[in-house]
């Protein structure tokens, strides 16, 4: 039988994008980082994100499939100019699971001229069933290797107070059900407000994500949250997308938009 | 439009019961692992759910554990479970489990396609 992860591991079968974090310095931005995305590959159900990670962790694959996205990833990310910082999606479970895997990404990013200090890992988490040790262990070392963690979906199910006081994050990424509409919300600006003066306190910076809609940076900038991404600025793109859009160009400096963009102007 | 998931190891059933059922004007997605139709389910509201008692897993009745699964997250969805080898029990336990029927795998796709036509109208 043809099972769905042979699918996925198939040679190319990947699809890596890139969308833009960006700074929000007053009423201009500039390229912060970027979060390097995977799809699986088209015409079968891991064409869909949430669809394949979820098969993925049923399956306990994580290590694996993780290993290939950040593979790929990086070697995408090398054909692009400049220097950008880089954040790759992994599973809490990934790094309790395989105590090779920090090394195995310098190795990997060594391998493609890119520097750790570039890297930022954005812990995924949904479930515990892990070595804690190794988990610790693993974050250690990507540290002193240099890179950077994040926490990513701060808000929702696993990603709770107890991983912030595990991790130590760089950065919090704020899920997308707290940004949006929070122009007009009382309780989601409460949250947006309560993460970030945590976010300060911990010493970690606060990503909004989901942000579709330019009456929602008002409430960010309120709360002072100056990172930020979503569609209002770019949708994810591919390597030769991403560099024909000018997001990479050197000191870039752009107005904030005024309403979403399809990509970003050239 | 009903939006349907058919859950079969074999990829002709798959193929064939996915052409009936998308002649009767509903569309379809397909898995062919249990740990497929659960990710599908966990992301995508379906309809009706058609699933083989048997997915090549370990117990040999994994089409249960995905009739438990779609009772816990999605009620209003309607299940049928395929079987060529079920005992008497196994049918009664897809029936505890709230499965809307039990049907064997001998019978013809069409009539298949007919009792998943008849549930989404009970449905509507």
């Amino acid at each position: 039988m043809r099972r769905l992860l042979n699918d996925i591991l198939a040679p190319e079968a990947l699809q890596i994008a890139f969308q833009p974090v960006v700074e929000l310095i007053g009423d201009r931005m500039q390229l912060h980082m970027l979060e390097c995305l995977t799809r699986g590959p088209h015409n079968t159900n891991a064409a869909r994100a949430d669809v394949m990670f979820e098969y993925v962790r049923r399956k306990r694959v994580e290590p694996t499939v993780d290993r290939a996205c950040i593979l790929l990833g990086l070697h995408a990310a090398a054909s692009l100019p400049g220097t950008p910082d880089l954040s790759f999606n992994t599973h809490a479970s990934t790094l309790g699971r395989d105590p090779e895997f920090p090394a195995l990404v310098v190795s990997m990013a060594d391998n493609v001229g890119i520097d750790p200090s570039r890297i930022t890992i954005e812990i995924i988490e949904h479930a515990h069933g892990w070595d804690g040790a190794t988990f610790d262990r693993a974050l250690r070392t990507l540290r002193s290797l240099g890179a950077r963690i994040a926490l990513d979906d701060v808000g929702l199910g696993h990603s709770n107070y107890q991983m912030m006081i595990d991790t130590h994050p760089q950065y919090m990424k704020l899920d997308r059900y707290f940004v949006h509409g929070a122009h007009a919300d009382l309780d989601r600006r409460a949250v947006l407000e309560s993460v970030a003066q945590l976010s300060r306190k911990l010493g970690a910076r606060v990503v909004a994500e989901g942000v579709e809609d330019t009456r929602d940076l008002a409430p960010l900038s309120d709360a002072g949250i100056d990172l930020a991404q979503g569609y209002l600025f770019a949708r994810p793109l591919s390597a030769p997308d991403l560099i024909a859009s000018g997001w990479l160009q050197p000191s870039a400096r752009i107005a904030a938009p005024a309403r979403p963009l399809a990509a970003f102007p050239a | 439009m009903a939006h349907i998931l058919i859950v079969d190891d074999e990829e002709a059933i798959l193929f064939a019961m996915g052409q009936y059922i998308m002649a009767q004007g509903c569309t379809v997605d397909t898995a062919r692992e249990l740990e497929e139709a659960q990710a599908l389910l966990s992301n995508i509201r379906y309809h009706l759910v058609v699933a083989d008692l048997r997915l090549s897993g370990i117990h040999g009745s994994e089409g249960l554990d995905l009739v438990g699964m779609v009772r816990e997250c999605c009620p209003s969805t309607r299940v049928i479970v395929l079987t060529a080898y079920g005992s008497a029990e196994m049918q009664q336990e897809a029936i505890r489990r709230g499965a809307d029927a039990v049907l064997h795998k001998s019978m013809p796709l069409a009539e298949v396609a007919d009792h998943a036509m008849r549930l989404l109208g009970c449905a509507a």
